[in-house]
């Protein structure tokens, strides 16, 4: 699932600014401004302040390929996620993190502990009201042109993180949403260049968000559709710990031994 | 997802192909499913240049014969010439009955077998195993008997064909094998009267019954239902042989073979059966390797796409079988079991027993077209840890040992027993 690897703090992300129009010769706006007026727009810094989990659910689909499933995905902060694919004629593949360890397990791979910019990465998209936080999870930020997508001009917003590739992030200059994003997704089968299409927004509990996410990476592409998502819901505590499995993975400190 | 080797199994065991008159509306679908085809290659080939093909005039050669096309069978004729002009494997036209009728018996999932595996050997249809509990095994059948006729119909005249026109592919065995399969598949229910050459040398003629194949049926997208089995047992006290029909269903297929490797973790060594596998998911190929290694990074191979590439890195799964490995292979095994084999064999995990296998290794996948039927395409070419390529190259495997009829007859397997010598010199 590692194109998937990118999408779950985009689901949360509800982007929506106020930016004004601007005239190809006028100055481009600051990064700064594009990503805090986003929060405001998309429902505002008290609304996200009041989200203290997530739980999402929707359906997986390889476009044109007839490989289809179901996707459940839970959060909670600070940065706990636990993400459950389930896919006919594959099987359940699972993704989390508790904050520190972070994983990944399916019956054709067997279970997995992350690492470096991979790991990296995971925790920053399992980071909950991630919008709020961009100046922790990203040492730079800078606005680097406009570019039309879909007939709309957008913003080009260069992101880069303490560990790993800069990420470039595309905001609708009117409606202020973010409907693209490209990246480099670390993998152990190498970096996989991706580009990641936003879009259906819509209204959950106070926050605006994107109910489509359509991924493609190598010629493939994969649609993710949220059905429905849940705030400050009932999440068992015992719901991000790590797998037995991938603990067995973890190296045996002189306490564990 | 790589979807390996197949369609083509499909298409040999269930392709019905239909000769009526198309209507407007159909050769639309059929110029649109034309014109995809083109499109998908032209977009998605790894080599840009074809290797010198000039795709564009393949194109407008080929446009005007499928405007004429006035047949189903017609049309998808010219559809597999445009793909064969490519000369790779993983390109292939499924007609969309195939799905029809598999679906309308999703609890089969395939055409039923008499229970007998057949492979050609010097030329002759031979018996190389019979299922347990099969038609096959009621009727007394041997291995080492050879197949001479099904419903009458003598197998020797295709086999003659296939040698002649594969003389130089590394498919030859592939296709051969499958020319009689097919003839032995069918409805399940149906009766063919097989006709033997039984080790005295005589002609013995068999009321055979095809019945489902072993196995719960899988689904994986545009793939029709198939059956899918895991076998596993002790070959001798410390030497555990597991064997398994496809790389799919991996729920199902990865636990039942981590478990066996876990029930023999005292052996010395296992044996890993991929005569006449035609492979499945690439990923598992990594997925099962991973039983076997222990150091993070190893690669099989890599996969070389336009965009760029993906290595088929091994995620290192505990606990690790440190055991000898021998892996057996012929040339019906195929894609996956390619990608395995040679990808153990380059990294020092496992020795591969056998004749040389199908050289039909490229991760590809099947889409539907817009006239129903499924096109599988490949997507990258594949380069073994080794730097070898296995398209049209095959594994060749470190120890070649043949089949041969009189030691099937004798019931011997000099395959599996030189794999088991070999884990004898390892202990």
């Amino acid at each position: 699932m590692r194109l998937r690897r990118q999408l779950l703090p985009l689901v949360l992300a509800t982007l929506a600014c106020s930016a004004g129009w601007a005239a190809p010769d006028e100055p481009l706006p600051k990064a700064e401004d594009i990503l805090d007026k986003f929060v405001d727009a998309t429902g505002g810094k008290a609304a996200y302040e009041s989200v203290r989990n997530e739980r999402w659910t929707g359906t997986f689909e390889f476009v044109g390929k007839g490989i289809k499933g179901t996707v459940t995905s839970f959060r909670a902060e600070p940065n706990k996620s636990l993400t459950i694919v389930e896919l006919e004629g594959v099987g359940t593949i699972k993704q989390g993190t508790d904050g520190q360890t972070v994983w990944e397990s399916s019956s054709m791979q067997g279970p997995r502990i992350k690492q470096g910019e991979e790991r990296a990465a995971a925790l920053r998209e399992a980071t909950l009201r991630a919008p709020l936080y961009w100046r922790k999870l990203y040492k730079h930020v800078e606005t680097v042109g406009q570019e039309t997508i879909d007939e709309q001009p957008c913003y080009k917003v260069v992101l880069t993180p303490e560990e790993g590739k800069p990420e470039t992030q595309y905001y609708d200059k009117k409606s202020g949403l973010m409907v693209k994003m490209t990246m480099s997704v670390a993998t152990p089968n190498g970096e996989i260049p991706s580009e990641l299409t936003l879009s259906d927004y819509k209204e959950e509990q106070g926050l605006l968000q994107p109910h489509k996410l359509h991924q493609s990476a190598f010629g493939m592409e994969i649609l993710i559709t949220m059905d429905h998502a849940d705030h400050n819901v009932d999440i068992p505590t015992d719901k991000f710990d790590v797998p037995a499995d991938v603990k067995a993975l973890q190296p045996k400190t002189p306490e564990s031994k | 997802m790589l979807l390996l080797r197949l369609a083509a199994v499909v298409i040999a065991l269930g392709m019905n192909v239909h000769g009526q008159a198309l209507s407007d509306g159909q050769k639309k679908l059929n110029m649109e499913s034309f014109e995809f085809i083109w499109t998908t290659v032209r977009d998605q080939y790894w080599d840009p240049t074809f290797e010198g093909l000039n795709w564009t005039a393949v194109h407008d050669e080929l446009r005007p014969r499928m405007e004429r096309a006035s047949t189903m069978a017609e049309a998808r004729h010219v559809m597999r010439q445009m793909i064969d002009r490519l000369g790779k494997s993983h390109f292939a036209i499924i007609p969309a009955d195939v799905y029809g009728d598999l679906d309308e018996r999703e609890e089969s999932g395939g055409p039923a077998t008499t229970g007998i595996d057949v492979r050609v050997l010097d030329g002759k249809a031979i018996v190389t195993s019979v299922e347990e509990g099969s038609s096959g095994t009621a009727q007394g059948v041997h291995t080492g008997w050879g197949v001479l006729s099904v419903d009458g119909v003598p197998v020797a005249p295709s086999l003659q064909r296939i040698a002649e026109v594969d003389r130089e592919s590394t498919m030859l065995e592939l296709h051969l094998a499958r020319s009689v399969q097919a003839k032995l598949s069918g409805e399940a229910g149906s009766r063919p009267q097989v006709e033997f050459l039984d080790g005295a040398g005589r002609h013995v003629t068999k009321q055979m019954e095809r019945n489902e194949p072993p196995g719960p049926t899988a689904r994986f997208g545009y793939l029709p239902p198939m059956h899918v089995w895991f076998q596993a047992r002790r070959v001798e006290s410390k030497i555990g042989y597991l064997t398994f029909n496809l790389f799919l269903d991996p729920q199902r297929l990865m636990p039942a073979f981590g478990d066996a490797l876990q029930s023999c973790a005292d052996c010395a060594g296992v044996i890993i059966d991929l005569r006449g596998n035609p492979g499945g998911l690439g990923i598992l190929a990594t997925g099962m390797a991973g039983w076997f290694l222990d150091k993070p990074d190893q690669r099989l191979g890599t996969m070389h796409m336009r965009q760029g590439t993906i290595k088929f890195t091994v995620n290192p799964r505990l606990p690790t079988f440190r055991g000898a490995v021998a892996i057996l292979v012929d040339g019906c095994s195929a894609s996956t079991s390619e990608i395995f084999a040679e990808g153990m064999k380059d990294l020092g995990r496992g020795r591969v027993f056998g004749t040389r296998t199908a050289g039909a290794a490229l991760p590809s996948a099947i889409d539907k077209l817009p006239n129903g039927d499924g096109f599988q395409h490949a997507l990258a070419d594949y380069i073994s840890e080794g730097g070898q390529p296995l398209e049209g190259t095959g594994v060749i495997p470190n120890v070649e040992v043949k089949l041969t009829r009189e030691a099937l007859l004798a019931g011997r397997d000099p395959v599996l027993e030189a794999a088991i010598e070999w884990v004898h010199t390892r202990k």
